[in-house]
């Protein structure tokens, strides 16, 4: 009984991690990254 | 603690920087970008004489400090900036002794930043050879600073040059030339404008004005004293230019002498032969066979070696851990899609390696003169074959790579092309695929095998210029870039330089995807692991009353049970939805999850098979042995066959399965259009190659 819940507790906090790593890499973290200047300004890189 | 200096590792490109900045790190170093750019940063820590430790900064490679794109900039910008926290203490420039008059040019220019900057000649064991004699102590004295003249090939004068950055503090820093030279008169007035600043500093940051620079001149008032047009301060960079290598002349006059008699024409004489218009292009064309095959033939055993391990760890977790659904979750979802994964580590470094031994050889700028002549004809500019040949390892540099072509809509093609070339994200999809699906014969020594994987790497190159050739007609460029390459000396490349790429590249390769794979592999896992409904709730007692006449092993039985639980598990809802749609192209439901995932990054696709076909499977048995058990429900016949594998990997050819390239895309052309047109293009792309290629051939 004891082995099935601390198995169970650790497939949901995998799965959490798991949910909250790929939201940040591909949500949370290109809008962090979001370019601040416009093109044609001194530093846009074109 | 020690006290740590910064040193900056500077000079022309193809001197063999990198080779230095190896001797003197080692494998202490690390690759990151400097802030606010795409520029690779690569910093290490040389321990130097009496406890002294130096941070050692290899900068990009620069011809002059009048920067012409992003990289040089990266140079002059830290050059000019004494508040920077990796400003150096101690400039160290890295020459080549076959073209020293050339590499002198920057080093004279940095010299004039009266920062203590150390003249480093390398491939000196070149010098007998090129009949090349130095005069050190005297061109030590003309240039009023400390030479190291070294080997990085033969290892020689390494801990010298350690010595002379010891020393630094000795060295003068007495500028080569007098700035006001240039324009006494306009000088005299910037000097007067600016009493307490450096005049070549000063400068400099007005110079680049009339270049690419985007240096911030928000403590300098310099608008306000910008008293000439762009072309008189690109005229007063000439005369700068004009008067610096009058003085390298004059030093090289008295510090070198060539015997011309002694230099042999080897490199003109493989020249001809591997820029030929004809030959060039098939030895070009023979040796990627080469490598392909080379490939497919050494890799086999550790590949094999690798899948029968995950195979076994597998196993063996299920031995030692207690019984439940944290132990599976690790037994059937983690080392499997982890496995699915490294196990094509051995093909990733073999590609590297021959890429890299191509690269430090000097051939790869003589592959890029090759693919100049061709993309000339499709439209584009020759600044468009480095973007296309990098794209081989991954399009995210690719694209940003492009920074370097001036003209909009070029750059824009080239952008939208690039995502076409095979990147190594493809090559584990395409090796499974092929592995499963093209027999294993040979063809005058070369297996069908790595021809198909050749095939692949040549259509991906051929759409991405065919592409280009159709915007061209679209975007109408007017003005094309013109491409100056510099063809550098054959060299037999560095052990250490390949093996240190090969590390590099294959760590990102795992690193990179390694995670994403891993948190896929664990959401997947539990999906397939949990349904709702009678379907999966009562799995075992349904099954067993559908197969109640026929006569099955419990083995079997229990196999059809995980089988029916995994179709109507959370995951199997979901795939069955979305079946229609890629039916038609030989696919079932779950290589269409696969495929949604690798939208994420295209390795996905075998680590989210690998997932989905062990839960609740047979746990000794390879990732490939597994694809290879699959049955299409439907017809009956394996699901990985040469109708659908073909399918599959032209699929995979053509469409636009990587997020990150989309957000790239979208920064570099300030712009969601841009990607989204790419993304829709070429899914609809793929989707209809891959239906007509399967319609046709099933």
């Amino acid at each position: 009984m004891i082995n099935e819940i601390i198995q169970t507790i650790l497939v949901i906090s995998a799965m959490l991690v798991a949910t909250v790593f790929l939201i940040y890499k591909f949500v949370v973290s290109p809008k962090r990254k979001k370019a601040t200047k416009e093109c044609g300004h001194d530093d846009c890189g074109c | 603690m020690s006290k740590q200096i910064n040193v900056a590792l500077i000079g022309n490109p193809n001197t063999g920087k990198t080779s230095v900045f190896n001797a003197l790190t080692g494998l202490k170093q690390k690759v990151s970008n400097y802030p606010g750019t795409t520029v690779d940063k690569k910093e290490g820590v040389c321990k130097l004489p009496r406890g002294l430790k130096a941070h050692i900064i290899d900068l990009p490679g620069t011809y002059s400090l009048n920067a012409s794109s992003l990289d040089e900039n990266v140079v002059v910008e830290l050059l000019l900036n004494k508040t920077d926290k990796n400003y150096p203490d101690v400039a160290v420039i890295v020459t080549d002794v076959e073209n020293l008059k050339r590499n002198l040019l920057l080093f004279t220019q940095i010299k004039d930043l009266r920062i203590p900057t150390v003249l480093v000649i390398n491939m000196a064991d070149l010098m007998k050879r090129r009949g090349i004699s130095l005069n050190i102590p005297l061109l030590e004295e003309k240039l009023n600073t400390r030479i190291a003249l070294i080997s990085t090939r033969q290892n020689l004068g390494i801990d010298s040059l350690k010595e002379i950055i010891n020393n630094y503090k000795s060295i003068s820093t007495d500028p080569c030339l007098d700035t006001s030279r240039i324009d006494p008169e306009y000088f005299d007035n910037l000097k007067q404008a600016f009493p307490n600043q450096d005049l070549y500093k000063l400068w400099l940051v007005i110079s680049q004005d009339a270049n690419f620079g985007r240096m911030s001149r928000k403590t300098l008032d310099i608008e306000k004293f910008k008293t000439k047009s762009i072309s008189e301060l690109k005229r007063l960079q000439q005369k700068e230019t004009i008067k610096r290598y009058q003085f390298i002349n004059s030093v090289l006059k008295v510090g070198q002498t060539i015997d011309t008699t002694k230099a042999t024409g080897l490199r003109a004489r493989l020249d001809r032969i591997l820029t030929h218009k004809v030959w060039g292009y098939v030895i070009f064309f023979v040796i990627l066979l080469t490598i392909f095959q080379a490939i497919y033939d050494w890799a086999t055993v550790p590949m094999d070696f690798i899948d029968g391990a995950f195979a076994s760890l597998s196993h063996w977790l299920k031995t030692v851990l207690p019984a439940g659904i944290a132990t599976n979750l690790l037994a059937e979802g983690i080392v499997p899609g982890l496995g699915g994964i490294l196990i094509f580590i051995p093909q990733i470094a073999f590609l590297f390696l021959f890429i890299s031994v191509l690269e430090e050889s000097g051939y790869m700028s003589r592959v890029v003169f090759l693919m100049d002549r061709v993309m000339r004809r499709f439209g584009l500019s020759g600044k468009s074959v480095v973007p296309l040949i990098s794209g081989t390892a991954c399009a995210i540099p690719a694209v940003m790579a492009t920074r370097n072509i001036e003209n909009w809509k070029e750059r824009l093609i080239t952008i939208l092309v690039v995502p076409f070339t095979t990147c190594s994200a493809r090559l584990p999809v395409y090796l499974i695929i092929i592995a499963l699906v093209i027999p294993e014969g040979r063809f005058l020594g070369l297996s069908y095998q790595a021809l198909s994987l050749m095939f692949l790497y040549i259509l991906g190159f051929g759409s991405a210029v065919f592409s280009a050739f159709l915007l061209d007609k679209v975007l109408k460029i007017q003005r094309k870039s013109y491409f100056v390459i510099e063809m550098p000396n054959y060299k037999i490349p560095l052990f250490r330089n390949v093996l240190i790429t090969v590390v590099e590249k294959t760590k990102a390769f795992v690193f990179g995807a390694g995670k994403i794979i891993l948190a896929i592999s664990i959401i997947l896992f539990v999906l397939a692991s949990t349904g709702i409904g009678r379907q999966f709730n009562n799995a075992d007692y349904i099954v067993r009353m559908e197969v109640a006449g026929e006569n099955l092993s419990e083995e079997e039985i229990e196999t059809r049970i995980a089988s029916h639980k995994l179709e109507h598990s959370l995951i199997g809802v979901a795939g069955k939805a979305i079946e229609p749609v890629i039916q038609p192209l030989g696919y079932d439901w779950k290589i269409g999850i696969a495929i949604i995932c690798s939208f994420a990054a295209r390795e996905v696709f075998v680590g989210t098979l690998a997932t989905i076909y062990s839960v609740g499977q047979d746990d000794e048995d390879t990732i490939k042995n597994r694809m290879k058990k699959e049955i299409n429900p439907v017809s009956g016949v394996p699901l990985f066959n040469f109708a659908s594998g073909i399918s599959l990997l032209l699929f995979y050819a053509f469409a636009m399965q990587c997020m990150s390239t989309l957000a790239i895309v979208k920064k570099e052309t300030n712009s969601w259009l841009w990607p989204m047109a790419q993304l829709v293009f070429m899914t609809a792309l793929a989707y209809l190659v891959a239906l007509i290629v399967y319609q046709f051939l099933k």
